[in-house]
């Protein structure tokens, strides 16, 4: 491989690249890029110069590798999904101007790529419109709803599944020496032997129960290793907020395990909106609605969740003043026509 | 009545921005973040950035434009720390709970923490493979092959990834 420097690059672009390099896994060409790396800094006061906060910037990570590497992993990707939610914010923003159109179909593709990250160091993950059910090691189950990703962490104490993005429906086994852990960046849910959903939103997590009971603590009684949990049981459904967790409104615990299994919504009389919500999370790419034009409109409904546009077409085919509008197959948007 | 203020062509000028605009920032923050302290700091702070970055700033023809965006960026980066920061110590108490780690001693935790931030700060300008190729590598200690098949994108690629954060770095030094 050649050495690093281009003699149209800055001072600092050069010692970034011979520093890169410094990295491969051949020894023999690792001690040459050694070398070279230092006779470029001893060549001119500049190089040295441009080099030292680098190398002081990467001496400085070291608290962050190996052991300490986990911890950091979780608080990058907690940084990141701020920014990104602050985003999605002003992008709303944004989309009630005049150029919504095309803010939208940009905000499609930075949505896209903020996607990645989390996706990469996820150890299961699904696509738009792709469910999977993975068996797990120690016999539990678990099932991706469409555009989720977990990390997984299984040894002979723990059995811990981090929700990065989606929902999740956990079979699990039980096995008291090793109690199963999901945690979002919201707070930790801990069973023995269960069935539960947990779904991870923008701003919180849900939980909701179908069998037996989980222990429920927010990301703040985490911190301060407070064992005042919350037991939250089959039929019950909770919010989980990094500062506490609060009760919602019961679920059916039969209608939610036939949603998971047929992939089916049976949707009762609720607003269209929030329906319209629950679909754009499926979607693959922007679906969007003007929520002052469906506002008192409510649905009824049998949906299916792998396939967000014949769910739409089904809306379509109950409400006939709705008209939905694609720009590409990405791009969807519902109007109410007339 | 806001007044439009005269375009803005150079540096000196800050002190004519901070006069004439000063106050609508604060208070454009203050409804934004329904805290009259936080928005005076906030209202500040966007100041110290534009003066830091004084060669920089652009002939401003509307100022206020201007003054919102840098607002609006602190605020997003403030609550990105903010979020690092308490995620980091969730994660720990948590990992040391399940005794996977020690729980760091104050310095320790006070170095991670900086270097967290930094670090956070680095990838937050940079494209999500080369955020993602860095972490694979300095963190996690994968081989640039090995990043390399993880990214799908050749191992010159990746060094080329991990130079490009690297020299965000260099941003960092005041």
């Amino acid at each position: 491989m050649a050495a690093p420097a281009l003699a149209s690059d800055t001072p600092a672009e050069q010692a970034a690249e011979w520093l890169a390099g410094l990295g491969v896994t051949d020894p023999a060409e690792r001690e040459r890029i050694r070398a070279g790396f230092e006779a470029w800094k001893a060549a001119d006061p500049r190089h040295a110069q441009a080099a030292a906060p680098m190398e002081r910037w990467l001496a400085a990570l070291q608290p962050l590798q190996g052991a300490g590497a986990r911890a950091a992993r979780a608080a990058l990707q907690a940084g990141e999904e701020s920014t990104a939610t602050h985003r999605r914010r002003s992008r709303a923003r944004a989309a009630a101007g005049l150029a919504a159109a095309v803010v939208a179909a940009l905000a499609v593709w930075a949505g896209v790529r903020d996607e990645w990250p989390q996706a990469l160091v996820a150890d299961l993950r699904t696509g738009a419109g792709e469910w999977r059910s993975q068996p797990l090691p120690d016999g539990s189950r678990l099932t991706l709803a469409a555009g989720s990703a977990v990390d997984l962490h299984f040894d002979g104490d723990q059995r811990t599944v981090r929700l990065l993005r989606g929902d999740i429906l956990v079979d699990v086994a039980r096995d008291p020496a090793r109690p199963f852990v999901v945690r979002t960046r919201d707070g930790e849910v801990r069973a023995l032997g269960t069935q539960f959903v947990v779904e991870r939103g923008a701003e919180s997590t849900r939980l909701a129960m179908i069998e037996s009971a989980t222990a429920v603590r927010s990301a703040r009684q985490v911190a301060r290793h407070a064992d005042d949990a919350v037991r939250v049981q089959a039929g019950e459904q909770v919010r989980i907020t990094p500062e506490g967790v609060t009760p919602l409104a019961p679920v059916d615990p039969q209608g939610l395990r036939t949603q998971w299994q047929q992939r089916q919504w049976v949707v009762l009389d609720r607003p269209l909106a929030e329906v319209l919500d629950e679909l754009a999370r499926r979607h693959p790419g922007h679906l969007g609605y003007d929520a002052a034009q469906i506002a008192g409109l409510r649905v009824s409904a049998v949906l299916p969740l792998d396939d967000p546009d014949r769910a739409l077409a089904l809306l379509q085919g109950s409400f006939p003043q709705l008209r939905v509008t694609r720009l590409t197959r990405f791009w969807v948007r519902v109007e109410r026509a007339g | 009545m806001p007044t439009p203020a005269a375009p803005l062509g150079c540096a000196q000028d800050i002190g004519l921005l901070y006069r004439d605009h000063h106050g609508w920032l604060r208070g454009w923050l203050h409804r934004r973040l329904g805290c009259a302290h936080h928005a005076a700091d906030v209202a500040q702070d966007t100041f110290v950035r534009l003066l830091a970055a004084r060669d920089a700033l652009p002939l401003l023809r509307e100022p206020r434009a201007y003054l919102r965006t840098t607002a609006q960026r602190l605020l997003v980066d403030h609550a990105r720390r903010q979020a690092v920061e308490d995620a980091w110590r969730a994660e720990v108490a948590l990992l040391a709970e399940h005794g996977d780690l020690h729980y760091p001693a104050p310095e320790v935790a006070l170095a991670a923490l900086r270097a967290l931030r930094e670090l956070s700060d680095v990838l937050d300008r940079v494209a999500a493979k080369a955020r993602a190729a860095f972490l694979l590598h300095y963190l996690d200690g994968l081989t640039h092959e090995a990043v390399a098949a993880e990214l799908g994108v050749s191992d010159r690629m990746v060094r080329k990834y991990l130079a490009q954060v690297l020299v965000q770095c260099a941003a960092l030094e005041d």
